[in-house]
């Protein structure tokens, strides 16, 4: 039977078993998911976040659970939510976990959030934004006029948003932070998958983005910040083994690696 | 079960059919996906962008300056006729300019100042104490620059500081390779939730 | 003119839009904002050509007889979205929204979910301590991976702020590096296209 085979089985086998195991942990938070969490904390009553959904559904096992624990702390402190997309996948996803956090709340559309819908030029958009969100979105995703709608009131542009927050994938947060903060000192948080954590340390040290929620373990700190355990937990032990797994993996391919090459030495 | 959850779960067995090798299975779901994905942007596309920020303003609001864009758009089909398909290079340029003229003072400000300015820091901090941290990063800055400065020979004291700056590369791809390891694993993982939670009710 | 008008388009755009970012001047927000809206909507009209080409493509392919089946089910796909668009709208609990969420997101996040299994491979097989850098990345990675699972602070404490340093400080000055060499690299370039220097976008130009 093939190497890839077996390995593909293998791992196949470990995460199951272990997500059928399902073991609660307890993480500490790292510094950044305080940080976040904290933001939210601080923000009084009926500030305004956007948060723009900024990936493709590629990435949503790993971006849902960030952007909903991050969603339902921000109306459990009663914060008002323009939700948008600079990605047409994150569109449709987008707008239904808003819808879906919201209804959790008992939350009513068009006051406490809205959904304005997607623009394909994301540099375009977020400079516009910042002049006038309005006239990048005349109407929001349900055809509604921008002006009609409650929340929008007195929003006219980053001045009146105390937060952006990009769920993303991919780069992104690096035009928000580079355009919409550079440009207007926008404060940007990010939601990100955990490949891109690494990509956003620079701007992170550097004050250019606020804090980071990086990938499913991210989320589960979120979570115990919050609360309520969601995906995020759920998937922390079958994440540990797979982490394993691959490290077992690794050290086995290096002996047979080593082994190989000292006999190749005597012969 | 719901039927939506049905279909979810058999085009992921589907796709999941490739991991043993490329099979017509895998091809219909993934021709199927290929298609969709195009039709769902294309509906996105000219809901959001086309009839909110064109036609409407055009068409009921009277808005004429908008013919403008109109224009600069049907040019770009201009491509698929052979005499005046160079018509297509100006609202291609249009955007190029566009997006090259906002770059100039974002990747200044933002890629090269704010990041030079976040590296200078105090190596002896206020009560004295050595910073080490701060000397990790000005060495590690300087010495990946000059890995990548390649109007020089790497010899001498330059190669031995692109040599150190390549280990630093190495930190910096092994890094990113366990956060990759980490986020591929949990894709993977909310897959098996998804087959083990909505569709084999294995799991509650 | 085929060169001369794109190139003087380009000029043109570029310096109106790298102009007014010294400007608060209400005639130049104004330009500016309208051109970011022109922007916004040709970029929308390159996805319909995309769409065009595709389409073009697939039946040429179809009547060449080449991949015909899963080239025709690729247009059923591309036309039953905007027909579903049509018929029930966007909104929640649609037919249009009820099939990308059913059937292409599954699908879409299945397929990355693949690269699961091709890393766990890939470490097996090419992930080799052959030489002082390799070994380097290959313990960097092992501290990550171990680092970042809940597991670790029950092992030790120091094992998650082990990685948190690498990550934060050696780690980072090398991306850091690497932000600040594209950043040069990208100014160059746009001042470049806007002056007609880097033609690329003129296809052969």
């Amino acid at each position: 039977m093939k190497t890839r085979w077996i390995i593909f089985a293998g791992m196949f086998v470990i995460v199951v078993i272990s997500y059928l195991m399902s073991v609660p942990f307890e993480t500490q938070p790292s510094p950044e998911i305080q940080k976040s969490f904290d933001f939210f904390e601080s923000l009084p009553e009926s500030s305004v976040v956007i948060f723009s959904f900024d990936h493709e559904a590629s990435s949503l096992p790993e971006i849902q659970p960030i952007a909903l624990v991050m969603l339902r702390h921000a109306f459990k402190n009663k914060t008002k939510v323009i939700g948008l997309s600079l990605f047409a996948e994150g569109t449709a996803i987008g707008y239904r976990m808003l819808n879906k956090a919201a209804n959790e709340y008992g939350l009513k559309y068009g006051r406490d959030y809205a959904f304005l819908g997607f623009k394909p030029q994301h540099i375009s958009a977020i400079l516009g934004i910042g002049e006038s969100i309005r006239r990048v979105f005349p109407e929001d995703y349900l055809g509604n006029s921008t002006d009609t709608l409650p929340i929008m009131h007195g929003i006219d542009n980053y001045d009146h948003i105390d937060m952006v927050v990009t769920i993303a994938d991919g780069d992104r947060p690096a035009q928000w932070i580079e355009y919409g903060g550079a440009n207007y000192n926008q404060q940007i948080m990010a939601g990100l998958t955990a490949a891109m954590i690494t990509s956003y340390d620079p701007y992170l040290a550097s004050g250019q983005l606020y804090s980071v929620v990086g990938g499913l373990k991210g989320a589960a700190e979120y979570e115990n910040l919050y609360g309520k355990r969601g995906s995020g937990n759920r998937g922390m032990l079958a994440q540990t083994s797979a982490h394993f797994y691959v490290i077992v993996l690794i050290i086995i391919g290096n002996i047979i690696y080593f082994r190989n090459r000292k006999r190749q030495g005597r012969g | 079960m719901e039927i939506g959850t049905l279909i979810a779960g058999i085009l992921t067995l589907a796709i999941y059919t490739f991991l043993y090798k490329d099979n017509p299975i895998y091809r219909v779901a993934e021709s199927w996906l290929i298609g969709l994905s195009i039709g769902y942007t294309l509906v996105i596309f000219w809901q959001t962008t086309l009839v909110d920020n064109l036609f409407n303003p055009l068409f009921d609001d009277g808005k004429l300056i908008m013919i403008l864009p109109l224009i600069l758009g049907l040019l770009m089909f201009s491509r698929f006729s052979g005499k005046i398909s160079w018509m297509s290079r100006i609202p291609i340029a249009f955007m190029i300019g566009a997006g090259a003229g906002v770059a100039i003072p974002a990747m200044l400000y933002a890629r090269t100042l704010k990041q030079v300015s976040a590296s200078v820091m105090p190596l002896m901090g206020n009560n004295g104490v050595f910073n080490f941290e701060a000397l990790v990063v000005v060495v590690g800055l300087l010495s990946t620059l000059a890995y990548f400065y390649f109007s020089r020979e790497h010899k001498g004291v330059m190669g031995k500081t692109a040599k150190l700056g390549t280990y630093f590369l190495m930190i910096f791809f092994g890094t990113t390779f366990g956060y990759t390891v980490m986020s591929r694993m949990s894709t993977f993982i909310g897959r098996v939730d998804f087959l083990l939670t909505d569709f084999l009710h294995l799991v509650k | 003119m085929q060169t001369r008008i794109p190139l003087l388009v380009c000029l043109i755009s570029g310096l109106i839009m790298f102009a007014q970012y010294f400007s608060s001047h209400p005639v130049a927000k104004s330009i500016y904002e309208n051109v970011l809206e022109w922007w916004q909507i040709i970029f929308a009209f390159t996805l319909l050509v995309g769409v065009a080409a595709f389409i073009k493509t697939n039946l040429k392919s179809i009547s060449q007889k080449k991949d015909a089946p899963y080239r025709t089910i690729s247009l059923l796909g591309l036309v039953l979205m905007p027909i579903l668009a049509l018929i029930g709208g966007t909104k929640i609990d649609t037919p249009f929204l009820w099939v990308f969420e059913n059937m292409q997101a599954p699908m879409q996040a299945t397929v990355f979910s693949l690269l699961a299994f091709f890393v766990a491979s890939a470490s097996y097989r090419g992930f080799r301590a052959r030489s002082i850098p390799a070994s380097i990345l290959l313990v960097t990675a092992l501290i990550v991976l171990i680092g970042r699972v809940p597991i670790a602070e029950f092992i030790s404490d120091s094992i998650p702020k082990v990685g948190f340093w690498i990550q934060n400080y050696p780690s980072m000055s090398a991306r850091r590096a690497i932000l600040i060499g594209i950043g040069l690299g990208s100014m160059t370039t746009a001042l470049r296209v806007i002056l007609g220097i880097e033609r690329t976008y003129l296809r052969g130009n």
